[in-house]
């Protein structure tokens, strides 16, 4: 006769009335013995391990890891093992949770694999819904399903037909590819648009050799030194807010295009921003950038309005959690003041990580930039 | 109600279906003849061979001592000669007097000596029928591991009669595995012409995509009730039919689980060292990168037959233990 | 056997034919034994040695069409049926050109064209077998018969027993015989059976039984003789007990010390070649010059065969695949060798 044991949470002191599932020692389906060690519990006071008060097997998990439950609430149960006589007619199928925190490789099945590489996915970021959290072959079929494009079969199909032409992925291009879609699938993208009048950066920029990017860099440091909030990235402990700022500006290339990185754009004024940026832009485009020089940023700036693009919803650059796009700056009727007027007016767009920061937060730091490229005082950080 | 000597153009039974195949196949080539106890004057045990003595004559159905080796070594020797014995082992069980002749004599004989033997057979195999370890045993496992034998499963009255026939015209010893449990519990209309289900070709009894289910005997009738239940809950089980247990049909069982990339194997055989490890082992080596689970296997128990009908229940693989086995799978 | 019987029953022909089959199997087996002692062949080795008599009288009853299913002590038979030298030693070296092309070794040797049953190491199987192919015959109504024996101790074993109950059932044309060489292996006939004739085995299955000299060619021709008239008239078996020695050890390998020394001296001088050779010169068919020249014979035909038999490819590792199954065309070709019904 099979008899189950229910694993409560146990009370851990006098006045303690919850605890949390720190990590369950032993797989669903798994074998135990009593008094081994079968989960981890933490509560104000104490982590401790749980001996199990049975031998037998963990065939019910109630409560996950990182939950937090009252005291006595059915945490699991364990049956005892059958006789030994007593043979199963129905082979097991015994499932190995996947730890979706798990620094290592994720075990996925051979007909996962085997599809994965057919169709190009990276499975890391694939959501599992198959036992145990693992990626299913569904998973990837519907995902492939998603995220392929209607139209001609993917490059493992063979000759390229009448009308069409194939162009071989470069390195560059894969990269690209695979970062664009990690980055969509793991930062929960939100886009926030802003108008900025221009004008004072305009007539500053009369008679000096400098582009419109500079003064954008410099509004964007002022503002995330107001909104440190955004200058962060995503971590395992928490969010982490770096201290110093590295802007990345976007650089079309020919083939693709690379982020190059400004160090410490804070502390360069206009001229000095100016020059490094058209120096990296040149190095880009002739492939002299060393891998440093394109490492490290916090925040990204694209200036996508080169060809009269007004907005534009960017793809963060990860691990960052915010990026700025520009768009073309073009003479617009605007009311001053009551009256109608003429002006350079430009949107600025920001796409920023809500895992992270709230619109509202995005928002205020979006305020600070504006507020700081219609501000004047240009002569003061030249 | 001789179905021996008339020709039911109706529906007939699994039984039906193979007393008409020896029958057609008796008249259709005089070297076929019948051995066996209790096949001439009584009918067979089951019937089978009701109104063939007094069809054929003594000379053709023979009523045999009880002596299997002894028949079964006969029957050896009678199909080197040029005839087409067909043996009736009264219960499968009783094949073991008859393993030595079997797979020592028979089963050797072309190998070593180019010698054919071209003789058939049956043995009513499986349980549910209350009858104990020595009347409901699944014995091919024994066989499955004798070079030289071939072993046929039929689960319908169409593929009893056509493997029947295939096996009778096949110039190697054939050993025909026919379920008594579906002897009379299973019907179907026939053919009138005369067709054969050729050995060694499997036939996939349901399509579907999400999970295989290789079988054979009357496990496909579980099988086949299972799907139906597991179909409402969105889960497409693809229940293979071996009819030939060897030589394997790899072919069907690969394509099989190259679509469905999860496996079941049922058999009512024990299952330690049943048939179905082999085609689990066959899956892991040649199907390895299509597998996306475990190959889940479902059999009886390593036990002997039991006879107490709530052991017997619980011995016997039913349709909710396929049903739980594909739930699994199916969520893995 | 009285002489005159001798004389009156079996021509002069078919005497000599008979001698000179009991010097070439002596001969044959003589130089297997040789070859083994020099490791030339692997193995086992079992022979008749003693004991040719048997093979070559109950051989010699026999029509072209009809059938045997032998066991290992029945080269005579095997020689006699047509199965030459060199085939026998090419099976031996596990050469190609034996007649199963290194598949089995040693006497395990079969072929339905030249009317013999191979057998299988698991002695008195053959029996059943013999009396399915005399089932066969009956069946057609063919006139042709089945000889199948096996030692004393082949006697013991399950399938001899239904072999000889279904075959008088049926009243089926076998002659069934056993070659009691009083040792199977090491175990002797007082613990193989707590009868003392074997013979008394066939009464017990209702069939006729007969105790033969197996070192009497002439006897042991006869009596095969009138058993083989019997079945073929429809009467039924007969079972021979054949009594004989084993002169060797159960195999080549086998110093078979266990054998009373006494027991050996007495059996040599009834030595079946000395007696075929002591009933030639009574009854004046032959001489020592004779004698004499048979003896070059068989040593140059076994000398000729052993050529042939070094000269035979071996077969190749990927053969071993080849086989297992029959095909149609197989059976067909077979069926036409076994002559069904005119």
């Amino acid at each position: 006769m099979i008899v189950a044991t229910d694993i409560i949470m146990p009370q851990l002191g006098e006045s303690i009335a919850e605890g949390t599932v720190v990590k369950w020692l032993i797989p669903l389906g798994g074998a135990i013995e009593k008094d081994q060690s079968l989960l981890e519990v933490e509560t104000e006071k104490v982590d401790l391990e749980v001996p199990s008060p049975a031998s037998g097997v963990l065939n019910e998990i109630l409560v996950k890891e990182g939950e937090t439950v009252a005291v006595g609430t059915l945490l699991a149960r364990i049956d005892s093992a059958p006789p030994a006589e007593v043979i199963s007619r129905v082979g097991g199928v015994v499932v190995r949770p996947v730890d979706s925190d798990a620094a290592g490789e994720e075990h996925h099945s051979p007909a996962v694999r085997q599809l994965a590489k057919e169709h190009g996915v990276d499975l890391a970021h694939l959501k599992g819904t198959g036992a145990g959290g693992r990626v299913s072959k569904k998973d990837v079929l519907e995902f492939v399903a998603r995220t392929s494009a209607p139209g001609p079969t993917t490059a493992a199909s063979g000759e390229p037909s009448m009308g069409e032409e194939i162009l071989p992925l470069t390195q560059m291009r894969k990269t690209i590819a695979d970062r664009m879609v990690k980055s969509r699938q793991t930062s929960a993208h939100v886009s926030t648009f802003f108008e900025a009048d221009f004008s004072s950066i305009a007539s500053f920029r009369t008679g000096r050799d400098l582009t419109y990017l500079p003064f954008v860099v410099r509004a964007v440091t002022r503002a995330l030194r107001d909104v440190p909030l955004v200058n962060a990235t995503w971590g395992d402990q928490g969010i982490v807010i770096k201290k110093d700022t590295h802007v990345g500006i976007a650089t079309a290339l020919e083939e693709g295009l690379l982020v190059p990185v400004v160090r410490h754009a804070d502390r360069k004024g206009l001229t000095q921003l100016a020059k490094e940026i058209a120096d990296l832009a040149e190095r880009a485009r002739s492939k002299k950038l060393s891998p440093d020089e394109v490492q490290g940023g916090t925040f990204t700036i694209t200036n996508h309005g080169g060809f009269g693009s007004l907005f534009s919803t960017p793809i963060i650059h990860q691990p960052q959690i915010a990026i700025l796009g520009v768009g073309a700056v073009q003479k617009r009727a605007v009311v001053i003041n009551e009256a109608i007027a003429i002006r350079p007016m430009g949107y600025l767009s920001l796409s920023f990580d809500h895992r992270v920061i709230d619109g509202a937060t995005a928002d205020q730091f979006m305020a600070k930039v504006k507020h700081y490229l219609e501000g004047g005082h240009w002569e003061q950080i030249l | 109600m001789t179905t021996a000597t008339s020709h039911a153009t109706g529906e007939v039974t699994y039984l039906e279906a193979i007393s008409q195949a020896l029958d057609e196949e008796m008249m259709r080539d005089e070297r076929v003849f019948l051995m066996g106890e209790d096949i001439g004057q009584y009918g067979g045990a089951f019937r089978i061979t009701e109104g063939f003595l007094d069809k054929y004559g003594e000379w053709r159905i023979l009523d045999t001592p009880l002596a299997e080796s002894g028949f079964v070594g006969a029957a050896i020797g009678a199909a080197m000669m040029g005839l087409r014995p067909v043996v009736e082992m009264q219960f499968a069980d009783f094949i073991s007097c008859a393993f030595d002749q079997i797979t020592e004599v028979a089963a050797k004989n072309h190998y070593r000596w180019g010698a054919a033997v071209p003789m058939v057979i049956r043995a009513p195999f499986g349980g549910g029928i209350h009858g104990g370890p020595f009347h409901s045993e699944c014995p091919e496992g024994w066989f499955f591991h004798s070079p030289g034998l071939k072993l046929v499963a039929p689960s319908t009255p169409y593929d009893a009669k056509g493997l029947l026939k295939a096996a009778i015209r096949d110039p190697n010893p054939v050993i025909y595995f026919e379920h008594k449990f579906l002897y009379r519990r299973i019907k179907a209309t026939l053919p009138t012409d005369d067709y054969i289900v050729p050995i060694g070709k499997a036939d996939v009894k349901r399509p579907g995509n999400d999970i295989s289910v290789i079988t054979y005997g009357a496990m496909v009738h579980l099988a086949l009730e299972a799907a139906q239940m597991l179909a409402k809950e969105g889960i497409d089980l693809e229940v293979v039919d071996l009819r030939t247990l060897a030589p394997l049909d790899k072919e069907a069982i690969f394509s099989s689980v190259h679509k469905t990339s999860k496996a079941i194997v049922l058999h009512e055989d024990n299952k330690t060292g049943g048939i179905g490890a082999e085609i689990a082992a066959l899956l892991a080596e040649e199907c390895f990168d299509s597998l996306d689970g475990p190959i889940v296997r479902i059999a009886a128990p390593d036990t002997p037959v039991p006879f107490s009908t709530p052991l017997e229940e619980f011995f016997l693989p039913k349709t909710s233990d396929i049903v739980a086995a594909a739930r699994k799978l199916a969520a893995y | 056997m009285d002489l005159a019987d001798v004389t009156s029953q079996i021509k002069r022909a078919d005497l000599l034919h008979m001698y000179y089959y009991l010097r070439l199997t002596r001969a044959l087996e003589d130089r297997i034994t040789a070859l083994y002692r020099q490791g030339r062949i692997v193995g086992g080795c079992y022979t008749s040695h003693g004991m040719e008599a048997i093979a070559v009288g109950y051989a010699s009853a026999l029509e072209r069409d009809d059938v045997i299913a032998p066991f290992h002590r029945d080269m005579g038979a095997f020689l006699m049926r047509g199965i030459t030298p060199g085939e026998v030693l090419a099976q031996y070296l596990g050469k190609r050109t034996g007649p199963t092309k290194g598949k089995d070794g040693n006497v395990h040797m079969g072929d339905l064209k030249r009317g013999i049953i191979g057998f299988v190491s698991h002695l008195a199987d053959n029996l059943p077998v013999a009396t399915g192919a005399a089932l066969a015959f009956k069946m057609r109504g063919e006139s042709r018969i089945v000889v199948a024996g096996t030692g004393d101790g082949g006697t013991s074993r399950g399938d001899f027993h239904e072999a000889m109950n279904f075959a008088a059932v049926r009243k089926l044309p076998v002659v069934f015989f056993c070659t009691n060489n009083q040792y199977a292996y090491s175990t002797p006939l007082r613990l193989q059976m707590a009868i003392t004739d074997v013979v008394e085995r066939a009464k017990a299955y209702g069939m006729p039984g007969e105790i033969v000299d197996g070192n009497d060619v002439a006897a042991v021709y006869l009596a095969a003789k009138r058993g083989i008239a019997k079945a073929r008239a429809g009467e039924g078996p007969t079972f021979f007990e054949f009594k004989t020695m084993r002169m060797h050890g159960h195999s080549e390998h086998d110093p078979a010390k266990y054998v009373p020394p006494e027991l050996l001296e007495a059996w040599k001088k009834r030595d079946p070649i000395l007696a075929a050779e002591r009933l030639l010169v009574e009854a004046g068919y032959g001489d020592e010059t004779y004698f004499h020249e048979i003896l070059e014979r068989v040593k140059k035909e076994v000398e000729a065969a052993l050529e042939f038999a070094e000269k035979s490819p071996l077969p190749e590792g990927p053969e071993v695949l080849e086989g297992v199954f029959a095909t149609d065309a197989d059976l067909s070709h077979q069926a036409t060798h076994s002559r069904s019904a005119a």
